[in-house]
């Protein structure tokens, strides 16, 4: 019996262990912006699909007007962070708002030193 | 009628090949070509007969075809053996005269004793014949029967010794095998079904299993957990080549799994009707009015929608169903 329980234990543990990889290994968001802009993206997830479909209602001119004007109410009663509108894309080394480019999530200055350390795979200094 | 006639020929094709490479290798010591002439002369001969024979048995029709039957199948008859060996009255298997003359001609030809070789001879015919019986009825070895009698032998270490030393000194049967201090009882069975027999206990019942299971579910402790880590810790090797690394990350869910299939995590168990024809759960609204429209609006553009799962898709409608029926007070004042 004690035997079946560590073998259970033993799986769940190696899930949670990190592998031994080389870089950083960071444990903690780099400043409060950046963790406010996780909130939001939280929470804009969680109210997602209630936005979508208030929306479709309001959005609408087969609805009656009053109807609309009632989901416009209703979605602007609903909690401020939960609007996609508010998520900023930042960097997520330095949380630099500007400057961050989509594909690599990272600002201009942490993309070029990666790449000239040649650790950005594909990326090549640009010559022509 | 035809396919007996046809086994006979296989018989008789074989007792030739039987008899042609055992006389071929008694010939080669005596250096005469005189009796080989004679042998494959008669064994010629024979083939032509029984040809002719079959054409004949065909052109005549059943009658003949049962005849032959008889004589093949029928213990009793034993009128068309000319010979009259003891061995063959004994034994009451009729064998076809053609075969006998075979091996009385073959046995005539060879130096040693005559009747012994001839008896020899007419003991594999008589084995042939059996098999092919055998093999009509139906009745051959079930492989099945043969494993459930078996059990597994358990050597002693003197046994052991005694095998190895065996296997040096190839001892020889007239057969041909080997001897062997106890052969397994599969030599011995006929017909038997699958529950006689001694139990093999291969399988031990699987009794206390749930009762572990809920156990363990209960009472993992802190002190367990992070022994558990730090065995985990220990035993996890770095890996030693590109190979394992990737073997890692794969287990760890960094890297997918190669040939890359699209739909890993994604279990859409419904057909293409459930997407698209979504009309029926449109029973809760009212059949007319602005509402009913913009349902089938939301229906349309849902049933072109091929991310969401039926699921999802469902509970939308439901949403606005909820929805407009706690507007319901507002909807009936306009």
């Amino acid at each position: 019996m004690a035997a079946a329980a560590l073998c259970w234990v033993l799986r769940a543990a190696r899930q949670a262990l990190p592998s031994p990889c080389p870089g950083q290994a960071r444990s903690y968001y780099v400043d409060w912006r950046m963790l406010r802009d996780v909130k939001r993206r939280k929470m804009a997830y969680e109210h997602a699909d209630e936005r979508l479909r208030i929306n479709a209602i309001r959005k609408n001119s087969i609805l009656p007007k009053e109807l609309q004007e009632v989901a416009d109410k209703e979605i602007a009663a609903l909690p401020r962070d939960s609007c996609p509108v508010r998520i900023r894309n930042r960097c997520i080394l330095t949380s630099r708002p500007r400057g961050v480019k989509r594909r690599w999530r990272l600002s201009r200055i942490v993309f070029r030193h990666f790449a000239d350390h040649a650790q950005m795979s594909g990326v090549q200094r640009a010559m022509w | 009628s035809t396919s007996s006639v046809l086994s006979t020929d296989k018989d008789k094709s074989a007792a030739s090949k039987d008899s042609t490479p055992e006389g071929a290798s008694k010939r080669q010591d005596n250096g005469a070509e005189a009796p080989k002439q004679q042998l494959l002369d008669i064994i010629g001969s024979m083939k032509v007969e029984v040809s002719y024979r079959k054409k004949l048995q065909q052109l005549k029709g059943s009658e003949s075809k049962k005849q032959a039957l008889n004589k093949l199948e029928g213990p009793d008859s034993e009128g068309s053996l000319p010979q009259g060996t003891i061995e063959d009255t004994q034994r009451g298997m009729p064998l076809n005269p053609e075969l006998v003359k075979a091996a009385s001609a073959v046995a005539s030809s060879l130096p040693r004793n005559q009747k012994q070789t001839e008896s020899e001879l007419l003991a594999q015919l008589r084995r042939h014949e059996e098999t092919t019986d055998k093999q009509k009825k139906g009745g051959t070895i079930n492989i099945r029967n043969v494993i459930s009698e078996m059990t597994v032998k358990k050597q002693t270490p003197a046994q052991r010794s005694a095998r190895i030393s065996g296997r040096v000194s190839l001892q020889l049967d007239e057969d041909g095998q080997r001897i062997r201090p106890g052969r397994s009882s599969a030599q011995s069975i006929d017909s038997r079904s699958l529950k006689v027999g001694k139990r093999l206990n291969i399988f031990t019942k699987a009794s206390t299993e749930p009762e572990h299971a809920l156990k363990t579910v209960s009472s993992p402790t802190i002190w367990d957990l992070e022994f558990a880590k730090e065995v985990a810790a220990v035993t996890a090797q770095p890996p030693r080549n590109g190979f394992e690394e990737m073997i890692q990350w794969t287990k760890e869910g960094i890297l997918w799994e190669f040939p890359i299939d699209n739909e890993v995590g994604m279990e859409d168990d419904a057909e293409f009707h459930e997407h698209i024809f979504l009309d029926k759960h449109l029973e809760g609204f009212p059949k007319e009015g602005p509402i009913r429209h913009f349902m089938e609006l939301v229906i349309c553009g849902l049933s072109k929608n091929p991310y969401l799962s039926v699921k999802q898709k469902v509970e939308h409608i439901e949403w606005f169903q909820k929805y407009f029926e706690e507007k319901k007070e507002l909807l009936q004042e306009i």
